[in-house]
């Protein structure tokens, strides 16, 4: 029987990339999982589908939610589904993200709320509404920040939003640490997943980087199952670094040299 | 107009190829004015994808931007979209005169929302097109005319091997825009 046996699990935006292997992940370790995408109509949707399917006929439960998190009334609504079908949550993880690739000094008003919607007001919502179907038993709540809350990266302004995030992880964890529901953040260094193609557009060469600067999917989601676990339960408010080592080198290799 | 080194046939079927190796669907599903994201099912990830795979079949760079986010820069945040998220007669005229004859319609108060599910292959085709338009009549680097396409879609000198030097495509935009205004495109708009 695995670690989240018995428990519920929602993954904000879990249709594809990162979100879908964490998805995957718990469900493997026992929980029943709600997979959260935001478009209605589009390939997302179509994959949450294909996610929610492949773990019901592994004898989960598991169920496609489609709600744009920077959206108060559509999260209301999504967490008023999960409590009229599960009851409860007891593990939520925060990992939809959202933003335009730009510089700086390039953001239009619409591009900044954007960017404060899906990724700081979005993740307060769901933690609001998380918070009475976790009533009156642990939790565990994990962040998924990355390594642009500390460093910069070419036209990459949801870093900004991302440091916000390590901040409210400390802030959440204090206002819960009673409640015996655990909050953490896990920095995510550089992956291979649909984020790399925006990546390699605007970060020529990123994508022949040696193997060794990238992580890989399943490393992080096991890190993240272990947060969600009783184990880690003394594991309050942390933003862990799970980058395969990247951020501790100055110096990289130049591509092709 | 000079004969254009790379046909748009053939642009036509590396946009169809981008676009079903991107969806993994078959490249039949795709014609010229199918909607990427209301026939196809795009979402803004496989715009990415899609442009990426059109940039390393040609060697060039495909914009960023779409052409309104480019009017707001340039002239300012409210002259092609309004508090309401809706076009304004400036963005129409723009558009109109930009990619009228690719087809896509729009009318001012239409949201912005809408905007992107305008885009079709013919768009895709009309911005690469336009992209490989701007290679010059001879090679900077040894002053020949002798542009090839050796492999069927990159441009390269025939004399001394060197890559064309072509715009980018945000910086094609700009100069459209630029030469827009210039023109008075802008001001004949204004009621």
């Amino acid at each position: 029987m695995g670690p989240c046996h018995g428990r519920v699990a929602l993954v904000t935006g879990s249709s594809r990339g990162l979100g879908r292997v964490i998805a995957r992940t718990l469900s493997e370790a026992g929980a029943d999982l709600i997979i959260n995408y935001r478009q209605a109509g589009g390939r997302s949707e179509a994959q949450a589908r294909a996610l929610a399917k492949e773990l019901v006929e592994r004898g989960s439960r598991a169920v496609a939610i489609q709600a744009d998190i920077g959206q108060k009334d559509a999260v209301a609504a999504m967490f008023q589904q999960i409590g009229a079908e599960f009851g409860r949550l007891d593990i939520l993880v925060l990992n939809a993200a959202r933003a335009p690739f730009k510089k700086v000094g390039e953001l239009l008003k619409r591009d900044l709320l954007e960017l404060v919607e899906t990724n700081y007001l979005g993740n307060v919502y769901c933690m609001q509404q998380a918070l009475p179907l976790m009533q009156g038993r642990p939790g565990h709540v994990v962040f998924i920040s990355s390594l642009g809350s500390r460093f910069v990266l070419p036209s990459y302004p949801l870093g900004s939003m991302k440091a916000a995030m390590e901040s409210l992880v400390k802030q959440w964890a204090t206002e819960l640490g009673e409640r015996q529901i655990t909050v953490n953040g896990v920095t995510v260094g550089l992956l291979k997943t649909d984020s790399l193609i925006v990546l390699r557009q605007y970060w020529p060469g990123v994508e022949r980087l040696p193997a060794s600067a990238f992580v890989e999917l399943e490393d992080v989601a096991r890190v993240i199952l272990f947060l969600c676990t009783d184990a880690a339960r003394s594991i309050r408010g942390q933003n862990l670094v799970v980058d395969n080592g990247l951020s501790n080198e100055l110096l990289h290799a130049a591509p092709g040299s | 107009m000079p004969e254009p080194l790379i046909s748009q046939a053939t642009i036509y079927r590396a946009v169809q190829t981008a676009i079903g190796e991107a969806l993994q669907i078959s490249e039949e599903k795709v014609t010229p004015d199918s909607s990427l994201i209301k026939d196809l099912g795009v979402e803004s990830l496989d715009l990415i994808d899609i442009n990426f795979r059109l940039e390393q079949d040609f060697n060039i760079v495909m914009p960023r931007k779409y052409l309104l986010e480019h009017v707001e820069e340039l002239f300012g945040e409210g002259t092609a979209i309004d508090s309401q998220d809706r076009l304004t007669g400036a963005a129409v005229t723009i558009w109109n005169a930009r990619l009228g004859s690719a087809g896509a319609a729009v009318r001012a108060g239409m949201s912005i929302e809408e905007v992107p599910a305008l885009v079709t292959p013919r768009t895709l085709v009309m911005v690469v097109e336009e992209i490989l338009a701007t290679c010059p009549a001879t090679c900077p680097a040894c002053g020949k005319s002798a542009w090839t396409v050796a492999d069927g879609r990159t441009i390269t000198c025939g004399q001394c091997g060197a890559s064309a030097p072509l715009q980018a495509g945000d910086d094609v935009i700009r100069q459209w825009l630029e030469d827009f205004r210039a023109r008075g495109g802008l001001t004949s708009s204004t009621p």
